[in-house]
């Protein structure tokens, strides 16, 4: 095992960045221009035969609102719609205007090229993180180039346990994989700015020894070869700044998780196709799985802070999109590698937890809406923020839209009014009764929703090591018909979800920081409840109107109201890891990591496994990660020497003196904490105390030593000597 | 084991302290360096016993002290005197950072794993074992290369005045009671 000297100079402070902004390259936009063109004609069609089938019902001012919503919502599905339909051209016919495809790059040398991969962690889950780290660590030592990287666990963590834990298991993996030097553990000592903030703390100590940075999720996993094409791309295209990975969704396992899995598998790569013809170099950043040069982003991507207070004003917290607007202003090129295997990430393996994610996501979005009137952001940058906004509008706009139409019906059966329905003003449809008129338009929407994923199976028939990759036509065309139905009964509920999540937002509801759950322990009936009974509650009433206003109105309405009604045993039952296994065991939504996984991947689950069946899952007493920082000798001494390192920042060193750590209060604290017992400090308490390097040494001298101790703590030491015997 | 066993001074007693007081102190020894993760029970209990019987004389001139005490004192200062010579650090200097290194070091050099039989023995050790000990640091970083970066705010124009709208007291509720009366008008105006 490797080591360093501890009288090497440990710090030293940079010159100021110096990175001149990229000349500005002027584009001719004719792509973005026949792409949106191509939307907005669609949408100008279709919503002139709307407005004909409104006019012909007899106009009113709540048809006007309709007539505008029905005009926004299907701009938004048309888009889509344009994003399948390119994509599925360009894969039929080939693009050449891929970053992979622009110059060869296989033969770039990268010797003398260093690039630091990190992994933001937030109170994760830390066997996941560090297998996921290990697997892309040992991939990246096959290719015989893993000295040109450095890993860096960057936690956030604010649980105690989990900051032993995370000590603990980053000891154990660089003493297994002898990556001492290699693999490195920075936490924070506080959390300013959420993730972008830990970036940015990691860029500050350590940015400018890194000509590239690669920025991981906890649950990514990358496969070396790729990495290194990521280093080759970069040094081949001097003008990019950052490269974005289009990553595959894997290693799901109940019903829900796998549904989304084959989706993404299937659909994403005609969607990425069709975003990369119009973004081409003004791509954009999803937050992970992509790699950075490192000196434009420190010298032009530090986020400012919005005026105003929440939820638009303060800290931009999905910053992601805004990086790559501040990198596209400065004229450094951004770019999707969507054609490059090997990078991976998990989903929500649940309804809720999937909600909850895009609770924080929507939030973040909205907030986009500041900052989409900054000056100087290029164009491109503004319609990035305005489609991820319009993802989250989407939901209260069709409650609008339906309800609207619910209020245009009621007020017609309210007044009596006759049903007379008059000449379309468009010549074609004169002969279209109103039925079929409306029938026509239903049957448009249909088309343009469903046409993307029809390309994706034509797509797919036309490509037979792909088809195999999917466990052949036949199972992915039901899977697509079975994922329709699915997505048929959730969508309603991400209407519902989305409107709440937009009007609190609004309202300056705060959402929490909390880390994902991405098991797949499944959703228990009553947390399913608590959750859903207002979606159903809201589809029973709903249908009861519907029923009310007429039977056949109603019957128009089911599958919208199904998805209300049935929202909680979908929520259970698609959870579930069973039927998750039973689907695939009927050919249904297979992907191609599920049918021949990458050894990256396998080597991913068999470590899970190996912890799965030999860690004690038993619920931990609380506070045990105090106890092993203070009892263990190891874990006191790796969790001290680490402390230690810290105050060699002056940053740090100053973040420390400012906490009060070293004062007599914090000795006083360890004092309380050995005689009453962990329970009667506050959590900040005990993580200052946790902090002080010498209250630590103390406390593990002390626990050991002394005779009266709390209770707690020789229970403790008992179960700890025990556990240790096991 | 003859060095305690002589100490037994009458019945039921040895060194002047009851036999279940020296139970609890081996224990408290032997949880111990069960954490420093000796496991081979026959280096264990020789390790237990020696600390035991430095304890059990110091006993008979510290009589208000309890065995445990006596024998946890001398557990403490057998594993510094023992990481001082190792590492040769002047044993003036030992203190508790002392033994962090020590533990560190025992760690690292994977004593748990490969040098169970060389942990608190007397020298000399192995040359491997020395140098395991002596010349592996725990870092959890390279070193830092310290930089700054600065955000550039935003300039969003007009938009920067109405974000300041917000600061206005009251400004939620006249903003909801203004929805609330528009919703009226647009009701009055739909059924009329």
């Amino acid at each position: 095992m490797s080591g360093v000297s501890p009288s090497a100079p440990a710090s030293s402070q940079s010159p100021p960045l110096r990175v001149m902004a990229a000349p500005r390259i002027e584009r001719h936009g004719w792509r973005l221009f026949i792409f949106y063109s191509s939307a907005f004609l669609l949408t100008g069609l279709v919503s002139m035969l709307f407005a004909d089938l409104l006019w012909r019902k007899g106009w009113s001012a709540s048809r006007t609102v309709l007539l505008v919503l029905f005009v926004i919502l299907f701009l938004f599905i048309a888009i889509g719609c344009m994003h399948g339909l390119y994509g599925f051209v360009l894969r039929m016919f080939g693009d050449d205007r891929c970053i992979t495809r622009l110059k060869e790059y296989r033969g770039q040398s990268i010797a003398g090229i260093s690039t630091a991969i990190v992994f933001p962690v937030y109170n994760e889950d830390v066997v996941r993180v560090c297998e996921g780290l290990r697997a892309t660590y040992e991939s990246l030592e096959k290719t015989g180039q893993l000295e040109r990287f450095d890993f860096f666990i960057l936690s956030d963590s604010t649980n105690p346990d989990k900051w032993i834990e995370e000590e603990r298991y980053w000891y154990d993996l660089v003493h297994e994989l002898d990556a001492l030097g290699r693999i490195h553990y920075r936490r924070r000592l506080n959390n300013e700015n959420r993730k972008s903030g830990n970036v940015r703390d990691f860029l500050n100590a350590w940015g400018r020894r890194y000509r590239y940075f690669m920025v991981c999720d906890a649950d990514s996993v990358m496969r070396g070869k790729t990495l290194v094409d990521l280093v080759k791309l970069m040094e081949t295209h001097p003008t990019v700044g950052l490269i974005q990975t289009v990553p595959a969704t894997v290693n799901a396992e109940s019903l829900f998780g796998r549904i989304q899995q084959f989706a993404n598998r299937l659909y994403a790569p005609l969607f990425i196709a069709g975003l990369n013809y119009w973004a081409l170099d003004l791509g954009n950043y999803w937050g992970h799985n992509a790699i950075i040069r490192t000196e434009p982003f420190m010298q032009f991507c530090d986020l400012p802070q919005l005026p105003g207070r929440k939820p638009f004003g303060g800290q931009i917290l999905s910053h992601d999109f805004v990086e790559a607007a501040l990198m596209l202003r400065e004229n450094w090129e951004v770019w999707f590698a969507y054609d490059l295997e090997g990078s991976y990430e998990e989903a929500p393996q649940a309804m809720i937890e999937n909600a909850q994610r895009e609770r924080r996501w929507c939030q973040g979005n909205l907030q986009h809406g500041l900052v989409l009137f900054a000056k100087g952001l290029r164009g491109v940058s503004r319609l990035h923020l305005i489609l991820g906004i319009c993802g989250y509008l989407a939901g209260p706009l069709w409650l609008a839209f339906l309800l609207t139409f619910n209020w245009i019906c009621w007020f017609h059966k309210h007044t009596g009014l006759s049903d007379i329905t008059v000449q379309a003003f468009t010549r074609y449809l004169s002969s279209f009764s109103g039925t079929a008129h409306a029938l026509l338009i239903f049957i448009i929407c249909m088309v343009v929703i469903m046409l993307p994923k029809a390309l994706a199976l034509i797509d797919l028939s036309y490509d037979s090591e792909r088809r195999r990759a999917f466990g052949g036509l036949a199972r992915a065309t039901t899977g697509v018909f079975c994922e329709t139905i699915f997505s048929t009964l959730h969508a309603p509920l991400l209407m519902l979800w989305h409107t709440r999540f937009v009007v609190t937002n609004l309202l300056g509801v705060s959402v929490g920081w909390w880390p994902q759950k991405r098991a797949a322990g499944g959703t228990t009936w009553t947390y399913a409840i608590r959750r859903h009974w207002g979606h159903t509650l809201f589809g029973l009433v709903w249908g009861a109107f519907m029923w009310w206003l007429g039977p056949s109105l109603f019957w128009w309405f089911t599958p919208m109201l199904a998805g209300m009604i049935l929202s909680i045993p979908l929520s259970v039952f698609t959870s579930r890891r069973s039927l998750g296994a039973q689907a695939r065991k009927l050919g249904l939504f297979l992907t191609p990591e599920e049918i021949a996984p990458p050894p990256e991947l396998v080597a991913l689950r068999a470590n899970m496994k190996v912890h799965e069946i030999t860690e004690d899952t038993s619920p931990r007493r609380p506070h045990t990660g105090l106890a092993e920082a203070v009892l263990d000798p190891y874990v006191n001494a790796i969790h001290v020497s680490l402390l230690r390192e810290k105050q060699l920042n002056p940053v740090y060193a100053e973040q420390l003196a400012g906490m009060g750590v070293g004062s007599p209060q914090v000795r006083a604290l360890g004092e309380k904490l050995l005689a009453a017992g962990p329970d009667k400090l506050t959590p900040a308490e005990r993580l200052l105390v946790m902090a002080d390097e010498r209250t630590m040494v103390w406390l593990y001298h002390e626990a050991w030593l002394r005779q009266s101790l709390a209770p707690w703590w020789k229970a403790s030491i008992r179960e700890y000597s025990r556990q240790d015997e096991s | 084991m003859n060095g305690i066993g002589a100490l037994t001074d009458s019945y039921g007693h040895l060194a002047g302290r009851r036999l279940e007081e020296w139970n609890a102190a081996y224990e408290k020894v032997e949880n111990y360096f069960h954490a420093l993760r000796v496991r081979n029970k026959a280096l264990l209990g020789q390790l237990v016993l020696r600390v035991l019987e430095r304890a059990a004389h110091r006993a008979p001139v510290e009589p208000e002290r309890s065995a445990t005490q006596l024998a946890a004192e001398e557990m403490d200062r057998i594993v510094i005197e023992w990481f001082a010579e190792v590492l040769q650090e002047p044993p003036a200097n030992a203190d508790q950072m002392l033994s962090t290194r020590g533990r560190l070091a025992l760690l690292l050099a994977d004593m748990p794993g490969r040098w169970q039989e060389q942990f608190l023995r007397p020298g000399p050790w192995p040359e491997e074992f020395i140098s395991a000990m002596r010349e592996t640091y725990l870092r959890a970083g390279p070193d830092f290369q310290l930089s700054k970066m600065t955000p550039r705010p935003f300039d969003l124009g007009p938009i920067t005045t109405l974000t300041n709208l917000g600061k206005l007291p009251y400004l939620k509720m006249v903003l909801a009671w203004t929805l609330f009366a528009l919703l009226l008008v647009a009701i009055f105006i739909l059924t009329h």
